[in-house]
């Protein structure tokens, strides 16, 4: 006779744009460290991205909370192995983070550049936290599906990075960024994101096996099998495949990933709580 | 700290009179609910942020076909591994120093994940003051020399409260004592210390098998996975991490693949 804790749409659109804030930032710190001067593009619109985001979150949590300022009871508290706990203190540190890669993705001055890029290094950690600490924080809850994912958390992480690169993706196309400027290698990065998340998933349902009824088969199966593993995953990856070049079709995809990515929390949280 | 307090309920003594679910409701001020029809009498059908204390009405066929009742008062177990506690980010749900589990009012934010965390489900959210509530083991009364108010208004004693030890001795004589009587499914449940969730300090005398009541048969930490997933989730961060690494790497060639 388990309860569930209610949550509702507010928690799965936090689910979500943590996911795409984690994802934006660790992608435009890698593109900042590791890429070309090509890549500034897509880099600056990372950082840049990850920032209204992250301030979404906050208000979206604090919302939740109904009396905003017992927001601050949870930052009285650190409790180490405790998802919420840390993920309060992770979301703030990662504003931060994000906000100082933003501003400093301004800056022209070689020594702002390095020390952004070295910033930007720690707070992809933070990123990564982000995108994958909501998943662990419903692991380890009393409730069946839920409770029984050892995998929930490292799903997440792989859908945030497929639906941060697919934002980011979107949004060069939206400023009509030329084809080149990164853009091929961001998508080559969310393809095998997306090609990881698909292989994590499978993992995720074979390991819960039965216990993944309740997104594998009833009410949510249709958004679970249709608007994730369909129209989420498999067919941008072929859209992908089959028209690298066009860049209207970079965009449809990135919707595409982007909407698979709302309807993984949908279904995640909602199916338990019904 | 303290001694350990505990409460034990013994189900083959209840007579679903509901003392122990009314003292409750009138000592902490628990508004009247809406009832509800659950099929039997009982009322509510669970937990609810008005109902700490709840009578369960269990319908077991007999091999005769008809019916027996099988009573429970049920309750917070105030477990030695308390899930709530756990989860709980703000810190307002605590171990009293007499070793049972509280929420502090004033603290909680309302969050809910110990709702979610419990592996009865017993904390319940409560809409007017957006917080959680649950059983309190009586904190005002247990500080102040009495008992909790289900164990001092139970006629049957089906409810006893005491030092742990005490109690677990006393249960597990009451229990041999019933075997003997022929009640052959007579059970602790949460009794032993070493046993799931390091003992639970409000104990029951169950008289069939834990499902019967709606109970787990072994609970378990729903945090024990944490540093597991939490691996796991590096284990991708490392993946993901690398994958893009890999596509954004200069390979030295200039920018020719952009
Ligand atoms: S029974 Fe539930 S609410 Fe009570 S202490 Fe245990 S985990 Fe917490
Ligand atoms: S709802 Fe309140 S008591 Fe429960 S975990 Fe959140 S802050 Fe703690």
């Amino acid at each position: 006779m388990l309860k569930t804790p209610g949550w509702e749409m507010m928690i799965v659109w936090y689910f979500f744009l943590g996911g795409i804030a984690g994802g934006a930032y660790f992608t435009a710190a890698i593109a900042d460290n590791f890429g070309g001067p090509r890549d500034g593009r897509v880099a600056r619109i990372g950082y840049l991205l990850s920032l209204p985001l992250t301030g979404l979150c906050g208000l979206l949590l604090i919302a939740d909370l109904g009396v905003p300022t017992r927001f601050l009871n949870m930052l009285g508290v650190f409790k180490f192995w405790n998802p919420m706990s840390i993920g309060a203190w992770g979301l703030g540190i990662f504003g931060l983070f994000s906000f100082i890669s933003s501003v400093l993705s301004f800056s022209t001055s070689e020594q702002m550049i390095g020390l952004r890029r070295k910033a930007s290094l720690v707070g992809s950690i933070f990123g990564f936290f982000l995108a994958a600490y909501t998943g662990v924080l419903l692991s380890n809850t009393a409730l069946p599906f839920w409770g029984d994912s050892r995998l929930m958390g490292a799903l997440f992480l792989a859908s945030g990075a497929s639906t941060g690169m697919a934002a980011i993706s979107l949004l060069l196309f939206l400023s009509g960024a030329p084809a080149g400027e990164g853009w091929g290698k961001l998508k080559k990065a969310d393809r095998y994101s997306m090609v990881f998340e698909l292989l994590v998933l499978a993992i995720f349902l074979a390991l819960l096996g039965s216990a993944a009824r309740p997104i594998t088969s009833g009410h949510f199966a249709p958004l679970f099998w249709g608007g994730l593993v369909g129209a989420g995953l498999v067919i941008p990856l072929v859209l992908e495949l089959v028209g690298q070049r066009v860049k209207a079709i970079a965009a449809v995809t990135a919707v595409l990933v982007l909407a698979g990515g709302f309807v993984l929390r949908y279904v995640v949280v909602m199916s338990t709580q019904s | 700290m303290a001694r350990t307090l505990a409460m034990f309920t013994d189900t083959s003594l209840c007579i679903g009179c509901r003392a122990c679910q009314v003292a409750c409701k009138q000592w902490n001020e628990l508004g009247a609910e809406v009832p509800e029809w659950t099929g039997s009498y009982q009322n509510h059908s669970h937990f609810t942020d008005k109902t700490y204390r709840l009578v369960r009405f269990m319908e077991d066929p007999k091999p005769s076909g008809d019916l027996a009742w099988l009573l429970m008062s049920d309750v917070c177990k105030h477990c030695a591994e308390a899930g709530c506690l756990e989860a709980c980010p703000t810190g307002a749900i605590y171990r009293t120093d007499f070793g049972t589990v509280n929420i502090n009012q004033d603290v909680c934010n309302g969050c809910r994940y110990c709702v979610s965390a419990c592996p009865f489900g017993v904390v319940s959210f409560n809409h007017e003051t957006g917080t959680v509530r649950k059983c309190t083991f009586c904190n005002d009364r247990i500080h102040n020399g009495l008992g909790p108010a289900c164990a001092k208004a139970c006629p049957t004693d089906s409810i006893q409260f005491g030092f742990r030890e005490e109690l677990v001795r006393k249960a597990a004589n009451r229990v041999e004592a019933l075997k003997a009587m022929g009640f052959k499914d007579a059970q602790l449940y949460g009794a032993d210390s070493k046993g799931f969730l390091g003992g639970l300090n409000a104990f029951f005398l169950l008289l069939a098998k834990p499902a019967t009541y709606h109970l787990p048969d072994s609970p378990r930490l729903p945090q024990r996975n944490v540093v597991v997933d939490s691996l796991l989730s590096i284990g991708s961060a490392l993946v993901v991490g690398l994958g893009a690494l890999m596509a954004f790497r200069d390979r030295g060639k200039g920018d020719a693949d952009a």
